[in-house]
């Protein structure tokens, strides 16, 4: 297991503005333990409060990316006051702000989907901005088959992502669904050969990592208030953060070079 | 009003509205965008109009905001929420808010907010060479004209965060694919069919299809429940309609019904 084994749960690397972490419990198909969880957390705060980091890449070591939360380990926590599993415990302590602190981190996530992405660890891969998935990976809703439901935003981004009446379908019967159907759905950007997976993801990381930061971060923020706000908000919405970003560095660079027929050069300010 | 960068064309309830700057691919300056407010402000109101089209004159639907426009403030201090308060935004929620169908022709390249007016339309065609991009992060701004809204209904979030972070150019295909667009045809077959699907629209029970339009401005932000009240009000409405009587008159003589709008 990572915990007992000298390699870490999770790798950090840091390379031209793109922070990579690899889930790294190959043994277990990187199921989530809480160790694992809590360098996440770190990791994403670190990414939050260092400016030089511009993107963040998550991806698998190993055969898959992530199998969810180590069912025979200590993923699934603490026991309540009736002696009975409080698996709401360890959701609220770490898997809820690993998901926020994916959606709400002011900089693109990318998810290289490597390999079996299933339960939370599925969820893990959707909650990022940007999924890339191998050919032979797949995204798999098993939560049903043990008497729970769809958690660490399942509920929340099917429906967003495939429409209502194939979240349902997923949700219920648990199905397991291929890179490629992923891709057909729109559950995920984009399936690509295996041996392509990482120099691709590597490749749309650097590129996001050298884009307009500022103008990701405000694509983020207006993505996420659409799915409450009426269209006539999201206007004002998009008035406000357009203000904003009109006065950004990176927004004249922008125009100068679409006038000059130029590549820009952003700096993220 | 007469109009230079639009043109408009009314003829037996159908309004023809067509983007004029062809040799900027109809990119939007200030004066169009002037002009496209105070004109939807006049459809919504002009009983005579019972539909509109909307297209583009020349090779290009619409390539976004002008950014060569001279009367463009491009000094570090403008304020780029300013145009969207005063002239964008205000043709977007006309577009949503005119009780008559929309339907757009798209003839060519609809970019940046080019792409917001074929999504706010409520019936998008496209000629098989047209292609959709959200042009803004390219120049380090965001997406507009509602296209943070629109996107994530359109194709779903996932496609929604792909479209505006990494601005690819999508042809029309693709879009009808993803559902963002409801049809692909032929160019030389486009304004034809949209023009016959435009007429079918100016032609149809008006009532009808503007609680159609207002039900699914309403669908996203409310419950089931809220909405099973809403198609019961939008119904009972309905039901005391000219046009419902003739509806059921002509269903059951099984003859063609004709729709006043009433």
């Amino acid at each position: 297991m990572g915990e007992t084994s000298d390699e870490p749960p999770l790798l950090a690397a840091l390379d031209g503005g793109v922070l990579t972490l690899t889930l790294n419990r190959p043994e277990r198909l990187n199921a989530m333990s809480r160790e694992l969880i809590g360098l996440m957390i770190e990791q994403l705060d670190r990414a939050l409060g260092e400016s030089t980091i511009r993107a963040v890449l998550i991806t698998g070591a190993g055969r898959g990316f992530c199998a969810g939360a180590d069912l025979a380990g200590t993923g699934t926590g603490a026991v309540g006051a009736d002696g009975k599993p409080d698996l709401g415990a360890v959701m609220d302590r770490l898997y809820n702000p690993m998901i926020r602190a994916i959606r709400e981190l002011p900089k693109p996530v990318i998810a290289a989907v490597n390999g079996v992405a299933a339960g939370g660890g599925a969820n893990l891969a959707l909650a990022c901005d940007i999924v890339l998935a191998a050919r032979s990976a797949r995204f798999d809703q098993a939560f049903v088959r043990i008497s729970l439901i769809p958690d660490l935003g399942g509920t929340w981004f099917l429906p967003h992502m495939v429409g209502d009446a194939r979240a349902r379908a997923l949700g219920m019967l648990g199905a397991s669904v291929p890179a490629e159907e992923a891709e057909r759905m729109g559950m995920i950007w984009q399936a690509v050969e295996d041996r392509e997976l990482m120099p691709q993801a590597a490749g749309l990381a650097h590129r996001l990592a050298a884009g307009p930061t500022l103008s990701y971060a405000a694509i983020k923020r207006a993505l996420g208030a659409a799915a409450t706000n009426a269209l006539d908000r999201q206007l004002d919405l998009e008035r406000d953060s357009q203000r904003a970003l009109g006065r950004s560095a990176d927004f004249r660079e922008g125009v100068a070079a679409f006038l000059a027929k130029r590549p820009a050069a952003f700096t993220g300010q | 009003m007469t109009y230079e960068k639009i043109i408009l064309a009314k003829s037996d309830g159908l309004a023809t509205l067509t983007l004029n700057a062809p040799d900027k691919l109809n990119a939007v300056s200030r004066k169009m965008i002037a002009e496209l407010k105070e004109c939807w402000e006049t459809l919504a109101t002009d009983s005579t109009v019972r539909a509109v089209l909307l297209t583009g004159a020349g090779r290009g639907f619409c390539a976004g905001a002008d950014l060569a426009d001279p009367d463009r403030d491009s000094s570090a201090t403008a304020d780029s929420g300013a145009a969207l308060d005063k002239f964008f935004n205000p043709v977007i929620r006309s577009m949503r808010a005119i009780p008559k169908p929309i339907v757009a022709a798209v003839n060519g390249v609809a970019a940046g907010v080019g792409m917001s007016f074929a999504m706010a339309a409520d019936i998008a065609i496209a000629g098989k060479s047209a292609s959709f991009l959200q042009a803004f992060a390219r120049i380090g701004l965001m997406p507009d004209g509602g296209s943070t809204w629109f996107l994530p209904r359109l194709v779903g979030d996932a496609r929604a965060r792909g479209l505006a972070m990494l601005a690819p150019q999508i042809p029309a295909e693709q879009a009808r694919q993803w559902g963002l667009i409801w049809d692909v045809v032929e160019d030389a077959d486009l304004m034809n069919t949209a023009t016959e699907v435009a007429r079918k629209l100016a032609d149809g029970p008006t009532l009808s299809l503007a609680r159609i339009k207002d039900a699914m401005n309403r669908a996203s932000g409310n419950t089931i429940s809220a909405q099973l009240d809403v198609e019961r009000d939008f119904q009972r409405e309905l039901g005391k309609s000219a046009d419902f009587k003739e509806g059921v008159a002509a269903f059951l003589a099984k003859r063609k019904p004709t729709f006043k709008g009433k």
